[in-house]
């Protein structure tokens, strides 16, 4: 064994992955950094109810969970530096951060990314009506702050999301007016059927389930919704059957919450060039890891759902995982220890695994929707780019989604394409007859989230700009 | 639009290599007059310079001996719809350099009436009467120099436009194919081998218009000519009320900032990256992006209130003498350069008009540009 090299560690991300990759990192011995966007650790599932919630989703084991994560990380030697974001990132593993007190860089050894999983979205006619949010950012609003998206909510999309947000919205005294989901009833039926292999989330699911069946809520598989008005009354939805494009649903709602499962955050790891591949069955592109998280970038690790979604119990046990791996390639510990302490965390990855591959086809179940997206739906928000912009672009010759991107602007916004990078992948490979990997993924450009320009500039006086030497005449 | 190559390859009468604005505008003219015409690009087109620039129609920056080029390429701009199709969104507006030195204002002035006497309608301002015509500037400038002919042009939407262009004329587009060797053929014409494909295409001549990567490709037809390779940076900022009107730029050269029509504001001037353009990969200098965006703050001090959405790079080439390469490159008059011009979007049609017309056997005005002047090849020389 070489002599071990305890350099520190960088940690992106204080999720269930990232904190317990940093807890077990610095246990090693490693001095470790945890940067988080959040005000404190807890990542999307251990959100912490925000003082100021009027009311909270009482606790269930995923709240306790969080506590206990957020102490042990009290107690350990990590430096945390919350409320901070990664603005970009370079080949050299030089992190551009934007915390509370403006930007700042910090180069970084050795860089675990676990940024996590973002929400994918597929648009339809009229979505860009108010009171039309996300999956995810209705869990947040509920969770974090109490608060219901409307008295009267149509959750729709695909993923085991929908009954989350469906149960959230009860527990807060609202009402589920129907659930809308893009996949199969049988393939819920075998997932229930593999659950055994992870009792936690099968208790869970039988609650949610029987609550939704006593509360006589409608839900429609093989659905979406087509179309979104805006009345007096509050929000006309139409939902449509996917096999059946002339059985239509009709509901009236406050407010529809929709999302069609998650997609690993790439933009770090786009950014610092490791290998990424596509996963057709979970449609989405993830960094090429091997079952530690090594990457192809030596000392850039990915853990956690930014590796792949895989969920929290496998987050967890794939930070630990990691953790460990990256002791043993710093000489830390020897590879028999190695083998000894990830033997029962990866048995245990496997069982839950199983199940977790299963619901990547039941999150990814709206994929055939963006080919028939009508003309004049908008796809991207930002730029207000409609399926017709693109579809003359792809005429003129744009068959690869940078081009689309740099003809249309689809992608260009404040989001950076997070909104429309599936569906105009979608559509565009629909078009040409190509595979979605054909049709290719949207460079990844600095920053990462709009900048505040004074946070780039600071206090300056024109003395202070190194003007180069003048241009030749 | 990739046309199938099969193995007796078609002759061309020109193969077009590079598909930036340079090479895709000769190629366009040629098709034009009725040459069957191959334009072919490493990548998918208008992805180089011409696809990311700030599409500044600028004289201020222009260099001097090019102002001439630079009013024509501006007017063909914005009367796109008549030579190109469509009207790409080009939009006419005034253009002011400022100083805020006293050795700026020197500068200013001096460059100024260079340009001046090469035909550019700049005219040197008191602060008061800038401030009159662009009322968000920074009040502690001392002069500026206004030029009427600026302007600016969304460069996302020139792409698809040539593209609609080339087709209708009749161009075989080739794209993502990168050029990998160009051989002389008995009998006359060039095979030109594209990496990942089988069969060469063949062209009676060839034009290469590659930009950045025009040097490694010239050295292919004997000449050794130093072409540096700048990595420029632009900044765009999300949307803003209204803070200017008109282009802004400074003395030396080293700014350039526009709002455009959807409220975003562009803010470049050439402040350099770092990058390989062999290995691929630029990135930003952080000190650089400090400071082009603080001197973009200074001109226009309500740019405090903006949020930037994006940084990136782009490359542009230059000569030694920084001036242009346009014209042929063999004696038999069947190879042929366009490229290295600089504020070259702004020209770009221009230029590769004149090539065109010089192909099609007129007789334009190319003697500045002329490839040969750096080598000791004789102009008239053996065929290399
Ligand atoms: C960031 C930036 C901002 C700018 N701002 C302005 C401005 O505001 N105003 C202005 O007037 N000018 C501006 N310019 C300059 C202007 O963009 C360029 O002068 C002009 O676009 C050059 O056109 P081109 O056709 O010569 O080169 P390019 O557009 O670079 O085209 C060259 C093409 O050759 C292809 N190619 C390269 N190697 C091969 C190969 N082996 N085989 C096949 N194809 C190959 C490339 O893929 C590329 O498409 C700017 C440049 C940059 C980089």
């Amino acid at each position: 064994m070489s002599s071990p090299d305890f350099s520190p560690v960088t940690v992106i991300g204080g999720g269930i992955a990232g904190a317990t990759s940093a807890i077990a990192l610095s246990r090693h011995g490693f001095p470790v950094t945890l940067i988080d966007e959040q005000p404190v650790a807890g990542g999307q599932i251990f959100r912490a109810p925000s003082p100021y919630a009027r009311r909270v989703v009482p606790p269930n084991h995923e709240f306790s969970g969080g506590d206990t994560l957020r102490q042990k990380l009290a107690a350990s030697s990590v430096d945390v530096r919350f409320s901070t974001r990664v603005w970009g990132v370079s080949p050299t593993l030089t992190l551009d951060l934007l915390g509370p007190d403006g930007i700042d860089q910090l180069p970084a050894a050795t860089l675990v990314v676990a940024n996590g999983a973002t929400e994918r979205f597929l648009p339809f006619q009229g979505w860009t009506t108010p009171r039309i949010i996300g999956l995810a950012g209705a869990s947040i609003l509920m969770r974090n702050g109490g608060t219901l998206p409307g008295q009267s909510v149509v959750v729709a999309g695909s993923g085991p999301l929908l009954f989350s947000v469906a149960h959230q919205v009860l527990e807060l005294g609202g009402r589920v007016v129907a659930i809308v989901d893009a996949g199969h009833r049988s393939d819920w039926l075998r997932l229930g059927a593999m659950l055994s292999l992870d009792p936690a989330r099968l208790t869970q699911a039988t609650s949610w389930m029987l609550r939704l069946r006593k509360a006589g809520i409608p839900i429609h598989h093989r659905a979406h919704i087509s179309e979104a008005q805006e009345t007096e009354a509050g929000l006309l939805l139409t939902v449509t059957e996917m096999d059946h494009p002339e059985r239509r649903h009709l509901y009236a709602a406050d407010a529809a919450a929709c999302g069609y499962g998650l997609k690993p955050s790439t933009l770090i790891t786009r950014t610092a060039g490791v290998h990424h591949r596509y996963d057709p069955i979970g449609g989405y592109l993830e960094p090429v890891t091997d079952n530690a998280g090594r990457t192809s970038r030596p000392d850039l690790y990915v853990t956690g759902d930014a590796a792949g979604v895989r969920g929290m119990a496998v987050a967890r046990l794939r930070g630990l995982i990691t953790a460990h791996a990256i002791a043993h390639d710093r000489g830390v510990i020897s590879t028999e220890t190695y083998e000894t302490l990830t033997r029962t965390p990866l048995r245990q990855r496997r069982r839950l695994e199983a199940v977790s591959r299963r619901m990547l086809p039941l999150m990814n179940a709206g994929s055939a929707i963006p080919a028939h997206l009508q003309d004049d739906t908008i796809v991207c928000r930002c730029e207000r780019v409609k399926a017709a912009t693109l579809r003359s672009a792809i005429q003129a010759g744009a068959e690869d989604l940078n081009q689309l991107k740099a003809w249309t602007r689809c992608g260009m916004g404040p989001c950076q394409g997070r909104m429309c990078e599936d569906s105009a992948r979608g559509l565009l490979a629909a078009a040409c007859g190509k595979t979605p990997e054909e049709a290719g993924s949207f460079t990844a450009r600095m920053p990462f989230f709009p900048l505040p320009l004074t946070a780039v500039t600071g206090d300056f006086t024109y003395s202070d700009i190194p003007l180069p030497k003048a241009a030749p005449l | 639009m990739t046309q199938a190559l099969h193995s007796r390859p078609d002759v061309f009468d020109t193969v077009v290599v590079g598909a930036g604005v340079m090479g895709a505008t000769t190629a366009l003219f040629l098709a034009r007059a009725g040459q069957k015409v191959a334009l072919i690009d490493r990548e998918d087109m208008f992805r180089a310079a011409s696809g990311v620039n700030a599409g500044t129609l600028t004289l201020h920056m222009t260099r001097a001996q090019l102002i001439p080029h630079a009013i024509r390429g501006r007017e063909m701009w914005l009367d796109s719809a008549e030579w190109l199709g469509e009207d790409v969104g080009a939009l006419a507006t005034p253009g002011l350099s400022m100083a805020f030195t006293e050795a700026e204002e020197e500068l200013l002035r001096q460059r100024a009436h260079v340009r001046q006497e090469m035909g550019a309608p700049i005219e040197v301002l008191s602060a008061q009467e800038a401030i009159r015509i662009e009322p968000g500037v920074n009040p502690t400038l001392r002069a500026a120099a206004y030029c009427a002919l600026d302007g600016h042009i969304p460069t996302y939407r020139v792409g698809g436009a040539y593209a609609r262009a080339l087709r209708q004329a009749g161009v075989t587009i080739i794209e993502n194919s990168p050029v990998e060797g160009i051989c002389p053929v008995t009998g006359g014409g060039y095979d030109v081998q594209m990496t990942g494909r089988a069969h060469p295409v063949r062209g009676r001549r060839i034009v290469l218009s590659t930009g950045a990567w025009l040097e490694k490709m010239l050295g292919w037809l004997g000449y050794d000519i130093p072409i540096r390779c700048l990595i420029n940076q632009l900044v765009v900022t999300e949307t803003l009320p209204p803070v200017m009107r008109s282009v802004l730029s400074i003395a030396n050269g080293l700014l350039s900032l526009k709002q455009f029509a959807n409220g975003s504001v562009l803010i470049g001037g050439g402040w350099q990256g770092e990058g390989n353009i062999h290995q691929g990969g630029t990135r930003v200098i952080p000190e650089n992006l400090r400071g082009n965006v603080r001197l973009a703050q200074h001109v226009v001090p309500r740019l405090n209130e903006a949020q930037i959405l994006r940084v990136w790079l782009g490359l542009e080439s230059e000569t030694p003498d920084a001036m242009p390469l346009i014209g042929a490159l063999t004696p038999d008059d069947d190879a042929f350069v366009v490229g290295c011009v600089h504020s070259g979007f702004t020209s770009g049609p221009y230029m590769g008009r004149l090539l065109a017309e010089r192909i099609l056997g007129g007789d334009p005005d190319l003697g500045a540009f002329d490839p040969t002047r750096f080598s000791s090849l004789p102009a008239t020389g053996t065929h290399p």
